[in-house]
Formats: C-alpha cells, sequence, structure tokens
C-alpha cells in the first residue's frame, strides 16, 4: 500500500513536470501559426521563419498554407495565423493599416529590403537579338514579335492572374499605353502556374513573350528575363488614385510603385512572442540573395524546407545579424 | 537492420537527380516537337475561336431565340422552353452575359470533340473483349488523375488558351461516351443480333442500324454526363486562360468577394440544368419512340 503510494506520486509528479514544461517554453515564445503563402519567395521565407523560431527561440511552429487576401482577411477578421512572412500590402493597404491603426495587426520587419519589384518583361534572348527594345513604348511597337495565342497577327501583352491587384494595374497601363490600337491584345492567364507555364513554354521553344511578372521569383532565377522600362518616372498620386482600381476611366502611364513586402503579426503574438518579436522585427533579404535561393531550389526541385535548411547552412553572413549569437548557435547547431 | 526503422527509400540525391532526367527530358521533347504538336491542334483552336464569335457577336435575342428552339425541338415540352429563357434572361440581366456565352461555347466545342473521338472508341470496344479491358483501366486513370497534373505538360505543349483548356476538359469529359457506348451496344439483346443475322445484314448495316439506334438512349445518358463534367471543369480550365465563367470565379477565390463567386457559380449551375434536362429529356423521347417500335 504504502509503495504504491509512493509509486503513485513519483507518477503524479512526472506528470506535473511534464505539464509544467511547455508552460515554461510558452512564456519565452509560445505556440505560433505562420502563413505559408503560395508562392516560392514567400514559402521559403516561412520555412526559415519556422526554422529560427523552434530552433533559435524554442516557439512551436506551425505552417498554415495562406495567400495574400485570405491570409490578410483572416487576420484582421480572426487574429489567426500570427505571422504573415511576406505581406504584399500595396494591394490591401487600406484595410491593413486601418487594422494597425486599431491595434489589431503590427508591421514587423521589410520582408523584402528592396521592396518588391512589378512590370513587364521580355525573355533575354529576345532583348537580345532586338537591342533596340528597352521600354514598354518600344515592344509596343513590334506587334510582330510577340505573337498572340489565338490570334497571329496581332501581339499578345500576358497579364497577371485573375483576381490579383496586378491584373488590375496591367490591364490599366494596357490602356495607357494605347496597346489596344497598336495591335495588341490583353490575354489571361488565369492563374500563376498558367503564367509560370506561359513564360517557361516561351523560353524553351524560343518564342517571343510579353507580359507582367515580379521580382524575386524563380521564374526569373531560371529563366533569364529583362524587365521593360517603363520610360515614365513613377506618378504617385495616378498609380494610387487611379491605376489601381478597377473602375479607373483615364489611366495614366506610370511605371509600378515599388511594392512594399512587410512582415505583419497579431497583436497577440506580439504581446506574448517575447524575443522572438525582435527576430521578426530585424528580419529582410534583399533581392539579389532570394533569387539566388529560389533559382538553386528550382533547379534541385527542393521545398521550402529544403530551401530554408540549404540557406541558413549555406548564408550564415545574411541571417546571423537577425538574431543574439547565442540564438545563432543554437539553430547552427540543430542544422 | 535500419530498413526496420524506417521504410527503405530510393536516397534523396538520386529521387532528385531521377525527377531532374524526367524534366529535361520532358523539356527536350516540348523543344522538339511542341511546334509539331500545336500545328496539329490548329484546326480545333480555329473550331474553339469560331464557336465563340458566333456565339458572342451575335445579338442576345437571336441566341436566345436559337437556344429556346434547340430546346423546344429536343424536348417537346413548353416548361422547359419557358424555364431555359428565364435562366438566360437573368443571366443576361446580371451582366453575365459574355462569359456564359464563351463558357457555353466552350463546352458545346469540347462535347463535339469528346463525342466524335468517344463514339468510335465506344463502338471499338463494344467488339472487342480484349479491347475492353485495355480501355476501361485507361478510362479510370482518366477519370481519377488530378487535372492540375496533366495541366503541367499540356500547358508546356500548348501555352494556355482555349486548346489547352479544352484538352484538359477533353480528358476528364471522354470516358462517360466511351463507357456508355460500349455499355449501350453490349445491352442489345443478343436475340434481335441473331435475328439481324439472319436477314443477313452486313457488319455496317449492323452497327447503324441496329445496334446504334437501341443503344442511343444510353448513349445520350453518356453525351449528358460529358456535357456535365465539362461544365465541372470550367473553373480549373479558366486556370490555364479560358475565358467564361470561371474567370470570375477565380478573381471571387483569391479576393474573397463572396457575392461575384456566387453569382457565377449560380449561372454555371443555371446552364448545367438547362443541359441536363434538354440532353435527358430528348434521351427519354428517343426511348419513347424506340418502344413504340419494338415493343
Amino acid at each position: 500500500m504504502k509503495f504504491s503510494f509512493k509509486h503513485s506520486l513519483t507518477l503524479l509528479s512526472g506528470v506535473a513536470a511534464l505539464a509544467v514544461a511547455p508552460a515554461a517554453f510558452a512564456q519565452s515564445c509560445g505556440s505560433v501559426t505562420i502563413a505559408n503563402m503560395n508562392w516560392q519567395s514567400a514559402e521559403v521565407l516561412a520555412n526559415i521563419d519556422k526554422l529560427i523560431l523552434s530552433k533559435g527561440y524554442g516557439c512551436e511552429v506551425e505552417l498554415v498554407p495562406g495567400d495574400t487576401m485570405p491570409t490578410l482577411t483572416s487576420m484582421m477578421e480572426k487574429g489567426k495565423p500570427d505571422v504573415a512572412p511576406e505581406a504584399w500590402i500595396n494591394a490591401v493597404r487600406e484595410p491593413l493599416d486601418a487594422a494597425v491603426k486599431s491595434g489589431k495587426l503590427h508591421y514587423a520587419a521589410a520582408s523584402l529590403v528592396d521592396g518588391g519589384i512589378e512590370g513587364w518583361w521580355i525573355p533575354k534572348f529576345l532583348a537580345d537579338a532586338h537591342p533596340e527594345i528597352k521600354t514598354i513604348d518600344d515592344a509596343l511597337n513590334h506587334p510582330e514579335l510577340f505573337p498572340a495565342p489565338e490570334d497571329a497577327k496581332k501581339g499578345a501583352v500576358h497579364n497577371c492572374p485573375s483576381g490579383w491587384n496586378c491584373q488590375i494595374t496591367t490591364g490599366n497601363a494596357f490602356k495607357a499605353w494605347d496597346a489596344k490600337k497598336r495591335n495588341f491584345v490583353l490575354v489571361d492567364t488565369g492563374s500563376a502556374a498558367g503564367l509560370d507555364g506561359s513564360i517557361a513554354k516561351a523560353n524553351e521553344r524560343k518564342q517571343g513573350w510579353l507580359g507582367y511578372y515580379w521580382a524575386p521569383t524563380a521564374i526569373l532565377g531560371t529563366y533569364a528575363m529583362v524587365k521593360l522600362d517603363a520610360g515614365v518616372p513613377y506618378d504617385d498620386k495616378a498609380f494610387k488614385s487611379c491605376n489601381t482600381k478597377a473602375d479607373c476611366a483615364q489611366p495614366a502611364r506610370t511605371d509600378w510603385a515599388k511594392s512594399e513586402v512587410l512582415t505583419v503579426i497579431t497583436d497577440r503574438f506580439k504581446k506574448a512572442g517575447g524575443p522572438a518579436v525582435d527576430y521578426l522585427n530585424k528580419r529582410g533579404w534583399n533581392n539579389e540573395t532570394v533569387n539566388t535561393l529560389l533559382s538553386w531550389m528550382h533547379s534541385n526541385q527542393a521545398t521550402g524546407e529544403d530551401g530554408a535548411r540549404y540557406f541558413l547552412k549555406n548564408q550564415a553572413a545574411v541571417w546571423t545579424p537577425w538574431v543574439s549569437p547565442e540564438v545563432a548557435k543554437k539553430i547552427q547547431a540543430s542544422l | 537492420m535500419q530498413w526496420l526503422e524506417a521504410f527503405p527509400a530510393m536516397a534523396p540525391e538520386q529521387l532528385s537527380a531521377l525527377k531532374k532526367y524526367i524534366d529535361q527530358g520532358f523539356r527536350a521533347i516540348t523543344r522538339e516537337y511542341g511546334e509539331a504538336i500545336e500545328r496539329f491542334f490548329d484546326p480545333l483552336k480555329a473550331f474553339l475561336i469560331a464557336s465563340e464569335r458566333l456565339l458572342t457577336q451575335s445579338p442576345w435575342w437571336a441566341v436566345l431565340v436559337a437556344m429556346a428552339l434547340l430546346v423546344l425541338v429536343s424536348t417537346r415540352s413548353l416548361k422547359l422552353v419557358l424555364g431555359t429563357v428565364v435562366t438566360m434572361l437573368l443571366i443576361g440581366y446580371f451582366g453575365m452575359w459574355e462569359d456564359t456565352m464563351k463558357t457555353v461555347s466552350m463546352i458545346f466545342v469540347c462535347t463535339v470533340v469528346a463525342l466524335a473521338v468517344g463514339l468510335p472508341i465506344g463502338i471499338l470496344t463494344s467488339r472487342s473483349n480484349g479491347l475492353q479491358r485495355l480501355i476501361i483501366p485507361l478510362l479510370d486513370v482518366m477519370q481519377t488523375m488530378p487535372s492540375f497534373v496533366y495541366l503541367i505538360p499540356v500547358v508546356m505543349f500548348l501555352g494556355i488558351g482555349k486548346v489547352p483548356g479544352l484538352i484538359a476538359v477533353v480528358i476528364y469529359a471522354l470516358p462517360p461516351v466511351i463507357r456508355f457506348t460500349n455499355l449501350g451496344i453490349r445491352l442489345v439483346s443478343a436475340e434481335l443480333m441473331e435475328a439481324t443475322e439472319a436477314f443477313g445484314a452486313s457488319n455496317w448495316q449492323k452497327i447503324w442500324q441496329v445496334q446504334l439506334p437501341l443503344a442511343l438512349p444510353t448513349i445520350m445518358g453518356g453525351v449528358n454526363q460529358t456535357i456535365m463534367l465539362s461544365l465541372s471543369m470550367v473553373v480549373v480550365a479558366s486556370m490555364i486562360g479560358v475565358q467564361g465563367l470561371g474567370q470570375p470565379v477565380l478573381k471571387a477565390i483569391s479576393n474573397q468577394y463572396f457575392t461575384l463567386g456566387l453569382f457565377n457559380g449560380i449561372a454555371i449551375v443555371g446552364i448545367a440544368i438547362i443541359f441536363d434536362r434538354a440532353s435527358q429529356a430528348y434521351g427519354k423521347r428517343l426511348q419513347r419512340h424506340s418502344e413504340v417500335h419494338h415493343g
């Protein structure tokens, strides 16, 4: 009887210790959900955050699939997930700013230090063969170089996927540059997969291609593409008040705004995250680093997690300044 | 005994090398034959463009009258004609006329192509048990393979737009035509076939004048299924640049536009019901007709 009492006591204390252990962790960081957005640069960044937060700060990290609008809407409405590592906020600026003002969400570090770059691109082999094509205007003077899939007599401008904000800006740029009168059609690509596929096909088959794309991306690391100069400066007023709106009557010729790409975190995590939040306030990388990493991932068919490990192993100079030396040691030991 | 603890999988390096090797081979094939394959589908592209022009550029009332007449002729039911007209008027009123025409045109061409390919294969399958054993598993693969998987090669070969969309839809929507044609012909009673044989009918006469007419109601069931499956692929096809009702649905998904998605979804359901009831009523009418003669 005595023995079994003692026995159960040890058992009990064991259970208690087990119960206490996560609680102790929770004080330092706790559990955190990170949005794993469905494009490559965001995917690898989400995986890097996962590795650093779990190995370096002892958080319990869960990645949840996401996309710009659904994820940010869910963060605003439900406070979940906790972190959007790479939010292209131009498209959602108004509601997001309101949510930040009201204290529901907070902006952390700029994920892409250079900002995201948007514009119209052509394959490099085409640019080399036709050095006179430098600007959007130049390209639109040569519909014959960019034959449309369904009407070879016309040129094609490949549009951004349905429902993305760039679909609106590209459509407005198409109008502003009078592309229709210049014998061009605007081709709907439907989805990111469709847009990427059309670029891959054009490069593999050495066909002309003109359309919207953005950096940093794996496609731009894999296929050599040249961004066309807008030929005009960025017109902040026209871009924000008209070119980004679907019902813009008189779109202006303007360069794309450099996209601000930020880390967005919820109020709950900002309060509960402790030192992990400091990391998210510092973490950011430049486009060249991302393009190179994505290109490595693409040619090795690596997953976001593989990419994150590869980056942490090989680019310590880039990421160690984001964390304290002790944390850096912990992470390096875990790789 | 490591293989007892972890599954003895291929080494990651080897696996990735294998994937890369196959991908490179595939790229080489697209470079080599892409052009020729694209040329091969040119007539189909012309057909698709012509059909879409006809539907989008004719005045709306002409299309509406033609649709009503078509439903009337195939079903002889005034109720269905009325339903069709009201549905189409509502679709037009809510600003989805052009997208709906594009989708109807796409579905029409897909169905024609599925019939043109599926009927002969179905007839051949019904005449040979060996062929049936070969074809049926293939049809199973076509219906269960996730469409995104074959979208990748289709886009690499043909780019984006109507033709690759059509191929993706037809791969998914073709099996019912083959299955139902095969089944319909096999269900024609053996006694009847003996009788035709006794009258000295040629093989050709047996197929065209006995088996196919008797199998027609079953085949119409297959056609009905094909139309429904094509419609269900509208959104997937729009992911590779097919225009129509799928595009606004995609837009709705990525922007959380609930109403936009719902309206276009209802429009898809609306034309699905019209096509379904019309083709089913036609099939039933065929059956009645055959019962009068052979019953």
